[in-house]
């Protein structure tokens, strides 16, 4: 029992290995039939794929396709007697059917003759020399590693196991980047191994090979392709010549930019760490002598602000207007209008006054007021004190307007302007800039110019009262406020006009209301 | 060599002695021994194995070139008379069953043959072109004599022409055919070389032992 199971289970292995090489020799065939089918021309295709057998085929259309007993292949080896082959019928693709024969036993090195005949017809003749019609299995065990080197692999392979052939044959080898169609292509004869040069660091190869005769002794087909293998190189290190130049390149910008750097130092160095401004040049000896101490440079100094005004005032402060003369012809020889509480040392003022007052009409010339000037330094004016301004002064007499609320007789406006400059003025200032005030009827205009014009008309009288305005040039407008409360008595109905002056004194007037 | 006896004392010529007379035989026959030895001819010292088959390859290629320009040939090109020439087939499981001597033996019998061969179509060619191929041909064909020889197989043939074939080679053997037309000639010395002559070199066994 034991013997005879044995005997099954081998039996059984036998057929199951040789249905496995059938079916695998049948797809084999197939391949290779489908490879002829787009490379040999002439029927029948013959291709041999050892040193003993050799397989010819041909393919008819199903309609006028016969059953295989009608065809006949002979073959005839030169100088011998003609032989017959079987003839295997086989579906083919595109309804077509596969007529082929196999020979087991041949020669080699010798015209073969062979004559396929379709009911006595003959349908192919072709002559042909069996070593020179070899189609290979593909290499087997292809194997790819990589080498010590970058961008290298080594392929190596097992030939096809024939005798006697070993010496006869040429590979191909196809390597591409795996994904692209980026790659070449390289002939290797006699060898079963090669080193692929050239590659991309790091990328990933597939590599496949196939085998052909050489040509010389034997020649044939190329084999199929064997199936790829994957395959990537060594990462790529760095070319020391990329490197180098990548250094020296480096260097050179890094040394043109130092230079560029110290050309430009200075510009940017106040760019990015900025001088702060140190006074002290305009503080002459505040540190150096004074410690910083402020207000004893104050004091020691003190003489000398009345040159610098403007570091102290952003603006200039209205200085207070005084009238110092009255000008007109015809003006009444009564004395001036009383004055409310009146020093006793204010007399002798009013005294001058009035001989100014006779000057005036006794010298009706353009340099009297210069005159007058001078005899009003004379006198015990107001101690200049720190808020000495240059400002012009400008009595503004009241004026009747038609149309208008009827105004006080001390609002002359109708009088002439008298600009008068305040006493004290400091010794920088010349006299000839006189403030200049030219006349207009009820205008009211005034112009900027410092330029001083008394016309040679007497003024017209003086009204009952008048009242101190407060002149302020800053050289783009002149701006009159009143100041004084001393004629508040002589106000009336405490209208007052002023007038800004912005280079020309607008038409319009705006009465403000009185108010101190 | 005997003792010469110097002169008599009174000047007298010496009596020679039968000695010496008998000696000088023996030295001339070992001297004319020598030189033989020396002329004889045939007797090369040992070649190195020519093992590289890139050789034999530029020989094959050379003959196909021949064939091609036999083909292009119309006139004055043609044998004078049938030749004998070996045989080319080569059945595998028929070379396997011969041992390599037997199949040196083959070879070099088919290259006598295929010299006489070509050394008659020389004679017949007027062609400059083709005349040159011929004489290619036989010389690649002495070539490869010596090639054979250097993988230690007993070769008999001296020369292109020699007028005696070797031994073991029969006019109408089962190994040879007659061939009556100059590409037929050629052809099947194109054959012959690619077949025999490359299976008997790729597997010499000298060249297997050194691992070619």
């Amino acid at each position: 029992m034991t013997n005879d199971h044995l005997k099954k289970l081998l039996v059984y292995c036998m057929l199951c290995c040789t249905q496995k090489i059938i079916v695998q020799g049948a797809q084999t065939f197939q391949t290779k039939v489908a490879l002829l089918r787009h490379v040999e021309p002439n029927n029948p295709k013959c291709f041999a794929e050892g040193i003993r057998d050799l397989t010819c085929f041909w393919e008819e259309d199903e309609e006028r396709a016969g059953s295989a007993k009608q065809y006949s292949f002979i073959y005839t080896y030169q100088n011998e007697n003609s032989s017959e082959c079987n003839v295997t019928a086989l579906p083919a693709a595109g309804g077509r059917i596969l007529y082929f024969c196999r020979l087991s036993q041949t020669q080699l090195f010798v015209p073969l003759d062979i004559q396929v005949f379709r009911d006595g017809l003959l349908i192919h003749n072709r002559r042909l020399h069996i070593e020179l019609f070899f189609l290979l299995d593909p290499p087997v065990n292809l194997t790819v590693k990589r080498t010590e080197k970058q961008g290298q692999l080594k392929a190596s392979w097992m030939p096809p196991p024939l005798k006697y052939l070993d010496d006869s044959m040429m590979y191909e080898v196809s390597y591409v980047i795996a994904g692209t169609q980026m790659g070449q292509v390289e002939e290797v004869r006699a060898s079963s191994e090669v080193i692929l040069l050239g590659l991309q660091p790091g990328a990933k190869y597939s590599v496949r090979i196939r085998v052909k005769l050489d040509g010389v002794s034997y020649n044939g087909y190329w084999s199929a392709w064997t199936d790829p293998v994957l395959m990537a190189t060594l990462p790529g290190d760095l070319d020391p010549l990329i490197v180098s130049l990548t250094l020296i390149i480096s260097l050179i910008l890094t040394l043109l930019s130092l230079t560029v750097l110290l050309s430009h130092r200075r510009f940017l160095l106040n760019k990015i760490w900025p001088v702060i401004p140190n006074p002290e040049s305009k503080f002459q000896g505040l540190f150096t002598v004074y410690g910083g101490d402020f207000e004893e440079w104050l004091g020691y100094s003190a003489g000398g602000l009345c040159l610098r005004p403007a570091y102290f005032y952003s603006e200039e402060l209205p200085a207070p207007l005084e009238v110092l003369s009255e000008v007109s012809l015809d003006l009444p020889s009564s004395p001036l209008p009383p004055k409310a509480k009146q020093a006793p040392g204010e007399d002798e003022k009013l005294k001058r006054i009035d001989s100014l007052m006779e000057r005036w009409r006794e010298t009706p010339h353009e340099h009297w007021l210069m005159d007058q000037l001078r005899v009003l330094h004379q006198l015990p004016g107001p101690q200049c004190s720190q808020l000495e301004s240059q400002d012009a002064y400008v009595t503004l007499n009241a004026q009747n307007h038609s149309g208008e609320e009827p105004l006080d007789d001390i609002l002359e406006e109708t009088l002439p302007l008298q600009a008068l400059f305040a006493s004290g003025r400091t010794c920088s200032e010349s006299h000839s800039d006189l403030g200049s005030l030219q006349q207009s009827s009820g205008s009211g205009r005034l112009s900027t110019q410092s330029s001083f014009e008394y016309p040679n008309h007497t003024w017209p009288p003086k009204g009952p009262g008048y009242t101190y305005m407060a002149v302020a040039d800053s050289g783009v407008s002149m701006d009159y406020s009143p100041m004084s409360s001393s004629r508040i008595d002589y106000m009336g109905k405490g209208v007052i006009y002023t007038n800004e002056y912005r280079n020309e004194i607008p038409a319009h007037r705006q009465p403000i209301p009185f108010a101190f | 060599m005997g003792n010469r006896r110097a002169k008599g004392r009174n000047g007298e010529d010496p009596v020679r002695d039968y000695v010496d007379s008998d000696m000088e035989a023996p030295r001339l026959l070992t001297l004319l021994l020598m030189l033989l030895e020396w002329t004889r001819p045939g007797r090369a010292s040992p070649l190195r194995p020519i093992c590289d088959l890139r050789v034999l390859k530029h020989f094959i290629e050379e003959a196909k070139d021949a064939e091609a320009a036999m083909l292009t040939c119309k006139e004055g090109c043609g044998l004078p008379e049938p030749v004998t020439v070996p045989q080319t087939k080569v059945d595998f499981n028929v070379w396997e069953r011969k041992n390599a001597p037997e199949q040196a033996k083959e070879v070099q019998s088919g290259l006598w043959l295929l010299s006489q061969a070509v050394g008659s179509l020389r004679g017949s060619v007027t062609d400059a072109t083709l005349h040159s191929h011929i004489d290619n041909s036989l010389r690649n064909i002495f070539s490869i004599g010596q090639v054979l020889r250097s993988l230690n197989f007993q070769v008999f043939l001296r020369a292109p022409c020699q007028e005696y074939p070797p031994p073991g080679v029969g006019v109408s053997g089962a190994e040879t055919w007659r061939v009556s037309s100059a590409s037929e000639l050629l052809q099947v010395h194109v054959n012959f070389l690619r077949g025999k002559v490359h299976l008997l070199l790729s597997n010499a066994a000298v060249c297997q032992q050194g691992g070619s």
